[in-house]
């Protein structure tokens, strides 16, 4: 089989064949119905939330959640910009974690990758292990809390919100057969019989090849440091230092256990009445997403290609 | 790497210094200092708590930091010293409590659930976005289906208040129908099918990626001749493409395995609303832990619970692998 597809006609022959490899006509619509059912049921969870943000309170507590707003309104959203500091302090907070710690995890990980992804580094295995060991062993939540809280002392400030999260075991795993397989040891080679350093040759040759590896490091570390709420929750006791995650989570909470209280201590519905409105809770949670969604089709395309690196063994 | 060494002549010789030469000393401090930054997380962050584990045999009350604390930094040390060893009492504690059978349960019953239902649909995703003809499309419906992945827990938590509070969407329906509401934050029996609904919502997408890359990398010639031999699609999927996914699907349930005692800390502690009546369905091991621990009942127990799992874990990982290593040695992780 092998040895005759070199004749031409072979080659038609295959040629027809991918073509009546492709599924029938049939199967491609039913597929194509699947995936627009499984594309709704993901859509439509955020729409209703977006939806949610944008109705006015009276419609809301009215006619409740639904996919279309029964009467528009932006006074959420002008309720919250303008009161800028229930959600500003916090908003502050994770833009700082986000940019730092996403510094330090790039920087961090990308560091610790190139060594021993180099064949010439004596010691490769022993480092990689070290690494690689945590993702077996962890020693769990209490001795976390405890090595933060009491020897670290990064408890209750803005250290604890990106620190323990700067650096990825798993994406130095990743990074390390990136370079493997994206930097040829020729390149590496010529550098040095022209006389560069270590560092000079990681800086302007091996950085460089390794941009894409590196700006999917960026944006997992970013997006596990914005979207982080145990952390948080467990090390930071002041309001001041509370990220987005855990304040739209108090908010959340408190609103529910209000409500349901309210229904039985008829006293507690002036209370409830005082609180953040129902729409404006969903125009904070739109806030604390939406800068995701809205950069999810630009940087879509790297992860992928990032993620895809991932799944080379070794 | 020796096959490359040998198309590039010299480069092996370069690069295989036996003796340690002053040009190769220098260069092994370049290559430690590369690695510090990375060493100083990863000690302070993952090996130096390791040692407090040891808190599992303790009694031991946490204390707020004094303020000389940076004397007291021997606290590594004051671990082994200071406090009452109790042996296994701890452990006896928790597991003779009514609810540790209740955490078990939810523990590995979410998990496992997780772990099947996760592999089949995220394989069966894989699957049909390499079937599907238009490429854009595919690619249109992938990005999609891969968005979940980025909405935190905390968002996901926004929507299911959406959908099953006292005027959400379900009770909408619910009234439009004519029937009886219902209160979905006290009644339990729902919320396994939320958990479980909640978890595929987000994370199919997201695991079906390593199959699909993995998938576009077989060789299209097999296809050919199984479609020259007679095999339609779906024996060609069971016959070639299930049997070559194999290797990738047994390392990510090896460390799925690895995962079986934790959880999902976020989706089951966020998700209930901190609901009383839900208990029972979403205290998993790493609710139970956290749980413990802030009830301000003594250390030692929840280190214990956080002990079990670390272990149970790390013994299961290994398991796993020697036996997928004895079975199938070209499976196995390492």
């Amino acid at each position: 089989m092998t040895s005759q597809t070199h004749a031409t006609p072979k080659v038609k022959i295959v040629k027809k064949n991918r073509d009546m490899n492709e599924i029938s006509n049939g199967a491609n619509t039913v597929l194509n119905i699947v995936f627009i059912i499984a594309v709704l049921v993901t859509v439509i969870p955020i729409w209703v939330i977006i939806v949610a943000s944008f109705t006015s309170e009276k419609a809301l507590t009215t006619y409740g959640y639904g996919f279309w707003p029964q009467e528009w309104s932006v006074e959420a959203y002008k309720f919250l910009f303008s009161k800028g500091s229930i959600i500003g302090t916090a908003y502050k907070n994770t833009i700082i974690a986000t940019v730092v710690g996403t510094v330090l995890c790039v920087a961090s990980v990308g560091l610790y990758a190139y060594p021993i992804s180099r064949a010439d580094f004596r010691w490769r295995r022993a480092f990689t292990f070290i690494s690689f060991f945590t993702q077996l062993f962890t020693a769990g939540t209490v001795a976390f809390y405890v090595t933060c809280r009491q020897i670290l002392h990064i408890g209750n400030s803005i250290w604890a919100l990106f620190l323990p999260l700067s650096f990825s075991a798993y994406w130095v795993l990743v990074m390390r057969s990136f370079y493997k397989s994206n930097v040829p040891d020729a390149v590496i080679e010529s550098a040095r019989i022209d006389g560069a350093g270590e560092w000079r040759t990681l800086i302007q040759i091996v950085l460089p090849l390794a941009v894409p590896g590196l700006a999917t490091v960026a944006l997992f570390a970013a997006i596990s440091i914005w979207n982080n709420f145990f952390n948080c929750m467990l090390l930071v006791d002041e309001a001041k230092y509370y990220n987005l995650q855990y304040t739209i989570y108090q908010t959340l909470n408190n609103i529910r256990f209000l409500r349901e209280m309210a229904s039985q201590v008829g006293a507690l519905a002036s209370m409830v009445a005082n609180l953040p409105s129902e729409t404006f809770r969903m125009a904070m949670a739109m806030v604390t997403m939406g800068p995701i969604i809205l950069a999810y089709p630009f940087f879509q395309k790297y992860f992928v290609k990032g993620l895809t690196i991932g799944a080379v063994k070794g | 790497m020796a096959a490359k060494s040998a198309l590039t002549p010299g480069t092996a010789k370069t690069l295989k210094h036996n003796k340690w030469g002053s040009g190769e000393i220098k260069r092994h401090l370049a290559f430690l200092t590369m690695l510090l930054p990375g060493l100083v997380f990863l000690f302070c962050f993952s090996y130096m708590p390791m040692p407090a584990l040891v808190l599992a045999f303790k009694r031991y009350q946490l204390a707020t930091p004094p303020a000389d604390y940076w004397i007291q930094n021997r606290f590594i040390y004051s671990l082994f010293i200071d406090n009452e060893w109790v042996g296994f009492s701890n452990f006896e504690y928790i597991f003779n409590t009514p609810d540790a059978a209740m955490v078990l349960r939810n523990t590995l019953g979410y998990n496992i659930v997780f772990m099947v239902l996760g592999l089949i649909l995220s394989v069966a995703l894989a699957i049909m976005v390499n079937e599907l003809r238009n490429r854009i499309l595919a690619k249109v419906y992938h990005t999609i289906l891969f968005m979940p992945y980025f909405i935190s827990w905390i968002i996901v938590a926004y929507v299911v208040y959406a959908f099953v509070s006292a005027n959400g969407v379900f009770n909408q329906w619910l009234k439009a129908l004519g029937q009886n509401t219902i209160n979905f934050y006290s009644s339990a029996q729902y919320w396994p099918f939320i958990f479980v609904f909640c978890n595929i919502w987000k994370y199919t997408g997201n695991n079906s990626i390593i199959y699909l890359a993995t998938l576009t990398g077989f060789d299209q010639e097999l296809y050919e001749a199984a479609a020259i031999d007679g095999a339609n699609k779906w024996k060609q999927i069971t016959n070639i493409t299930i049997p070559l996914l194999t290797p990738t699907i047994v390392l990510l349930q090896i460390l799925a395995v690895g995962r079986i005692f934790n959880g999902d800390f976020d989706m089951f502690y966020s998700l209930p609303n901190g609901s009383g009546p839900l208990k029972n369905v979403s205290t998993t091991l790493d609710v139970y832990v956290y749980n413990t621990m802030k009830s301000g009942a003594q250390l030692g127990l929840a280190s214990a619970a956080a002990f079990f799992q670390s272990i149970v874990g790390f013994v299961l990982v290994l398991t796993t692998n020697l036996i997928v290593r004895k079975v199938s040695p070209d499976m196995a992780m390492f």
